[in-house]
C-alpha cells in the first residue's frame, strides 16, 4: 500500500492507496483540507464561523453544510440536545477555543438551544445574535469522507483513510483495527474487521488540559463527560460513525440505535466497564 | 410493518428494560443489564429460575458448598423466552450460568424471524463487558488503531506551553 501523511484541521491524517496518488491527487486533499478549514474551524480568525461568531446574521454554507446539518438534527434530537451544534460558547468558555487558550473564563455552562434565535437548515444559517457554531461531534468525520470521494473520483477504489481516530475503508480485503486502550496507547482493548466503511473513535482523556476539562462536552450542562472515557462506532460513512461516537458521550447507544439502526457501538466507561453492540463486545479482549 | 413511532418506541428503551419486558423470568433477565442481583430469590427451589423447564442444564456443581439457602442449583441453564413482536410471537434463547445463587453468566441467543426482529434482538444481545483488558499493540496483528492518541502539533504545543508554566 501507498502512504501519504500530513496534518489538516489541527491534526493528522494518513491515506493508504494501493496505487500511488500522485502529485496532482495530493494536493487535490490538502486543497479540500485547507478549503475545509476555511469554512469550518473555530481556531482562526479568518474562517466563516468565526465570522459568524463575530457578526451573526444570515450565511450561506457550501454544501457539506446539508449533511451535516442534517445530521446534527437527529443527533440533537435522540439526546435530548446532549449534541449541540451550537455548543461552541460552552467550549470557548472552558478555553477550547481560537489559539488554544486552554484557561476556563468561567465554571461551564449551557449551550444555546438550537431554536429560532439559532437557525441551521441546508446551507443556511440564520442568527439572531452571534453564536458559535461547532461541528466539531461530526466534522473530522464529513472530511475524512469527502477526502473519500475524491479518491474515488479519481478511481481509487482500495483505500484507507485514517484521520486520528476517524476511519473509511474500501476495497476487497477487510482490514483488522485495534481499539486503543483509553488510558494506555501503547495497548488495544479489542479488534475489530472494517470493509467499506466507518469506523471512529472518540476519548476524552488526550485532548485534556487539566483538572477534568476536556473538548467532550454534554451540551445541556457544557461541562466536560465524566463517567464515559472512550467510544467507538461504525456507521456506513465516517460523518455519522464520528457523530454516533460522539453522541455515546450523552447517551446511551440503545437509544442512539433507535434513530440509527445500522450502527455498531461500544462505550468505555470511567469504572472501566465496556457496554456495545455484539460486534464490539465479541471483539474486546478477556 | 410495525409503523415508524411504534419501531422508535420500542427500540429507543435501554437495552434490560427491553428484555426484561420481552421475556418471562425478569428477575433473572436483569442480569443482562450487569447490575446482577446477589443471589435470586424468586421461584421455587429446584426449577428453573425463568420459570419454564430448563432444556439444559450441565455443569451443575450443586453439591459443593452450596447451602440450603440458595434456592438454584448451580449450573447452567437454558430457555427459550417468547414474546409478541410487531411482526407476531418470537423467541429468544436465555443461557445463564448459577453459581452459589449469583447469576454469573448471561448470553442471549437470537433466533430472528424476520429483518426488523432481527434488528430487535441484535438491539437485546448488546453486551455489557465487566473490565475492559488490554493487550500490547505489538503483539497484535492489526492494519490500523481506532484511537486518538495522535493528536494535532497546535494542541501539543499549546499543552507544553501550560505544562511548562504550570512548572
Amino acid at each position: 500500500m501507498e502512504s501519504f501523511k500530513f496534518e489538516a484541521i489541527g491534526t493528522l491524517f494518513e491515506v493508504r492507496t494501493a496505487h500511488p496518488l500522485g502529485d496532482g491527487l495530493e494536493w487535490a486533499l490538502l486543497n479540500e483540507a485547507e478549503r475545509f478549514d476555511w469554512v469550518w474551524s473555530r481556531f482562526r480568525p479568518d474562517s466563516l464561523v468565526a465570522q459568524m461568531r463575530a457578526n451573526g446574521g444570515r450565511w450561506d454554507l457550501p454544501a457539506e453544510s446539508s449533511r451535516l446539518s442534517a445530521l446534527y438534527s437527529r443527533l440533537y434530537r435522540v439526546t435530548d440536545g446532549g449534541v449541540n451544534p451550537w455548543v461552541g460558547s460552552s467550549l470557548e468558555r472552558l478555553g477550547y477555543g481560537p489559539g488554544y487558550e486552554l484557561v476556563p473564563v468561567g465554571g461551564p455552562e449551557p449551550a444555546p438551544s438550537w431554536d429560532a434565535q439559532h437557525l441551521w437548515q441546508g446551507a443556511a444559517v440564520v442568527l439572531a445574535h452571534p453564536a458559535v457554531l461547532d461541528i466539531g461531534a461530526a466534522g473530522k468525520g464529513l472530511l475524512v469522507d469527502l477526502f473519500g470521494a475524491i479518491l474515488e473520483e479519481a478511481g481509487h477504489s482500495e483505500y484507507l483513510i485514517d484521520g486520528s481516530g476517524d476511519i473509511r475503508h474500501a476495497g476487497s480485503e477487510p482490514i483488522r483495527a485495534a481499539l486503543e486502550h483509553p488510558y494506555q496507547p501503547d495497548e488495544a482493548i479489542g479488534v475489530v474487521e472494517l470493509q467499506n466503511g466507518a469506523l471512529c473513535a472518540s476519548a476524552g482523556n488526550r485532548r485534556a488540559w487539566g483538572d477534568g476539562l476536556h473538548h467532550l462536552l454534554d451540551a445541556r450542562t457544557g461541562a466536560p463527560v465524566e463517567t464515559v472515557v472512550a467510544t467507538w462506532a461504525m456507521a456506513e460513512d465516517a460523518m455519522t460513525a464520528d457523530g454516533i461516537a460522539t453522541a455515546l458521550f450523552v447517551c446511551p447507544g440503545a437509544d442512539l440505535v433507535g434513530e440509527f439502526p445500522a450502527i455498531e457501538w461500544l462505550q468505555v466507561f470511567s469504572d472501566g466497564h465496556a457496554e456495545g453492540s455484539p460486534a464490539f463486545i465479541e471483539g474486546l479482549f478477556t | 410493518m410495525p409503523s415508524p413511532s411504534t419501531l422508535r418506541r420500542f427500540t429507543s428503551q435501554p437495552a434490560r428494560q427491553v428484555v426484561l419486558g420481552a421475556l418471562a423470568g425478569a428477575s433473572l433477565v436483569g442480569a443482562v443489564a450487569g447490575c446482577a442481583p446477589s443471589n435470586v430469590s424468586a421461584g421455587t427451589e429446584g426449577r428453573a429460575p425463568s420459570g419454564s423447564v430448563p432444556t439444559t442444564a450441565t455443569s451443575a456443581s450443586a453439591a459443593g458448598g452450596s447451602s440450603v439457602s440458595h434456592a438454584y442449583r448451580d449450573g447452567t441453564y437454558s430457555t427459550d423466552g417468547h414474546y409478541t413482536s410487531p411482526n407476531g410471537p418470537e423467541t429468544v434463547g436465555v443461557t445463564l450460568t448459577l453459581k452459589s445463587g449469583v447469576v454469573t453468566d448471561v448470553q442471549i441467543t437470537e433466533h430472528p424471524t424476520s429483518a426488523n426482529t432481527r434488528l430487535f434482538q441484535k438491539h437485546f444481545a448488546s453486551g455489557i463487558k465487566d473490565v475492559v483488558v488490554g493487550k500490547k499493540l505489538d503483539d497484535l496483528n492489526v492494519g490500523v488503531v481506532a484511537g486518538s492518541s495522535l493528536t494535532g502539533q497546535g494542541f501539543n504545543d499549546a499543552v507544553s506551553v501550560i505544562k511548562g508554566e504550570a512548572s
